[in-house]
């Protein structure tokens, strides 16, 4: 995933200008997309465009390797803490996928 | 400080009514203008959010100038999302403010009862940056109050009965709220019981959708009711990007610029009304403004300072949850409520007249925050 960043702040979206310092100018680099469950909900109750895929969750991933997070979706049932990967991408979402619990490193 | 003083004000019954969005706009507008004694009107402004996409209608300042016979005075739509009525009251205030205006009528209504729930969630989630992954991975406003919700439990000691206990006080609210849309009474285990909306929010921790509006006569002209203070400012747009998920900083900074301008603290403000959209948010906001500490609002439920005979009352009316929530009326309805409470006659008065009132409005997932600061004068 692209992380831009600027005055210490890190995000997967790049904005016009740099809130703090005004900068359009951004740092940018890769990190891996792997990411730990920061919070979750599951939405029963889903817009007419996804009526036909609930129930489904909306995880918030916080990146392992940037101070930045990503709103993504998942098909499992997900707690806070848990280690995600990201499955794939398809139709300009996120869709993330629990690490089976044999392949956590801690 | 502003010079504008409250005049007038008018409510239709929230609910599921027969009446038009036209004609939910008109009754208030009426009422609140009889309130004030009829004055000559120089301006109108209208909080809406949905009137196009749902009912196909738009030009809703023309249409309350033209049948209200106002003559020919400017008027302007306003949208922001959920926070349409509390912007529209502060263009309001700012007509006034500027010396454009002496005396403005803000309306807010909306009309949503007649149209399905996926659509209506449909035309809600126009109020996200529908351009980002997050739109596209079926994040919903119940959903991102989801999340939150669930960070909050894992970092404090509260649970899903904290916001039951939120839903619970603002119905009973409501019960006695003849304008209210839920008039039935429920408890802690109903709530608890109910259908899942977005996990761990159930059907009573989410506002309805709600057909109704509201207005309000403002002036330079002096009344019992001064607009002491009026702030807004903008929040991020999006989930991923907030620093804190457990802060909505445009709650907090509208409530800190609002202070400053009245020159008081959360500890004078007597009576609230603050946006409920979901039972969390209320928890949220309450800390946000500063009436309790950071991560603790769920403690002053337990505690009930929040309730009608508490330090704190929040939502005397039953709030977005159970007066219900059409949407661009919204803002507007709370400032119906607290000039009520502000004239001792309101539905919950609070038992010593107050004297600070304070109206938090919220729009998108914290995008948009109005705070209005009302005194007794």
């Amino acid at each position: 995933m692209k992380i831009y960043s600027c005055c210490g702040n890190e995000s997967i979206t790049k904005k016009y200008f740099c809130p703090e310092c005004g900068s359009s100018e951004f740092e940018e680099r890769e990190v891996s997309n792997d990411g730990t469950v920061y919070s979750f909900t599951k939405i029963h109750i889903a817009p007419a465009e996804f009526a036909g895929i609930a129930p489904y969750y909306v995880v918030l991933v916080q990146l392992d390797e940037a101070n930045a997070k990503v709103t993504a979706r998942m098909e499992e049932e997900v707690a806070i803490g848990d280690k995600v990967v990201l499955d794939r991408e398809e139709g300009g979402a996120y869709l993330y996928k629990k690490v089976p619990s044999a392949e956590v490193v801690n | 400080m502003t010079n504008a003083y409250i005049h007038g004000i008018g409510m239709t019954k929230f609910g599921t009514l027969e009446s038009s969005l036209k004609e939910l706009l008109l009754e208030a507008s009426a009422e609140a203008l009889r309130d004030a004694g009829r004055p000559k009107i120089d301006a109108v402004f209208v909080g809406n959010f949905m009137g196009g996409s749902i009912s196909n209608q738009e030009i809703l300042g023309a249409i309350v100038a033209n049948e209200l016979g106002l003559g020919y005075i400017p008027s302007t739509k306003v949208e922001g999302a959920c926070a349409s009525g509390g912007i529209a009251f502060r263009q309001g205030l700012l007509g006034i403010m500027s010396g454009e205006y002496d005396t403005v009528l803000v309306a807010g209504v909306e009309k949503m009862k007649h149209a399905s729930t996926p659509d209506v969630t449909q035309a809600i989630n126009a109020a996200m940056d529908t351009t980002t992954n997050e739109k596209n991975a079926g994040l919903t406003f119940p959903g991102f109050f989801g999340v939150l919700a669930n960070r909050y439990f894992h970092e404090t000691g509260a649970s899903k009965e904290h916001l039951a206990r939120v839903a619970l006080k603002n119905r009973e609210n409501g019960v006695n709220n003849p304008l209210a849309q839920f008039p039935k009474p429920t408890s802690i285990e109903e709530i608890m019981n109910a259908r899942m909306i977005t996990d761990p929010l159930g059907l009573f921790d989410c506002s309805p959708m709600t057909d109704g509006a509201a207005a309000v006569v403002i002036s330079r002209k002096k009344s019992p009711v001064h607009v002491r203070a009026s702030a807004q400012v903008s929040g991020p747009t999006k989930m991923q990007d907030a620093i804190d998920l457990l802060s909505i900083p445009a709650i907090g900074e509208s409530g800190r610029r609002a202070y400053e301008k009245a020159g008081v603290g959360p500890e004078d403000i007597d009576v609230v009304e603050i946006h409920d959209c979901f039972s969390m948010t209320e928890i949220i906001a309450t800390e946000e403004l500063g009436f309790f500490n950071r991560r603790e609002g769920w403690k002053a439920v337990e505690e009930g300072r929040t309730k009608v005979d508490g330090d704190k009352p929040v939502n005397t009316s039953g709030g977005l949850l159970s007066r219900g929530h059409p949407i661009g009326a919204t803002g507007i309805a709370q400032i119906y409520q607290l000039v009520r409470q502000l004239r001792g006659n309101a539905a919950n008065q609070v038992p010593k007249l107050p004297r600070l009132a304070m109206a938090q409005n919220l729009g998108g997932t914290g995008s948009y925050s109005t705070v209005h600061i009302l005194e007794r004068v």
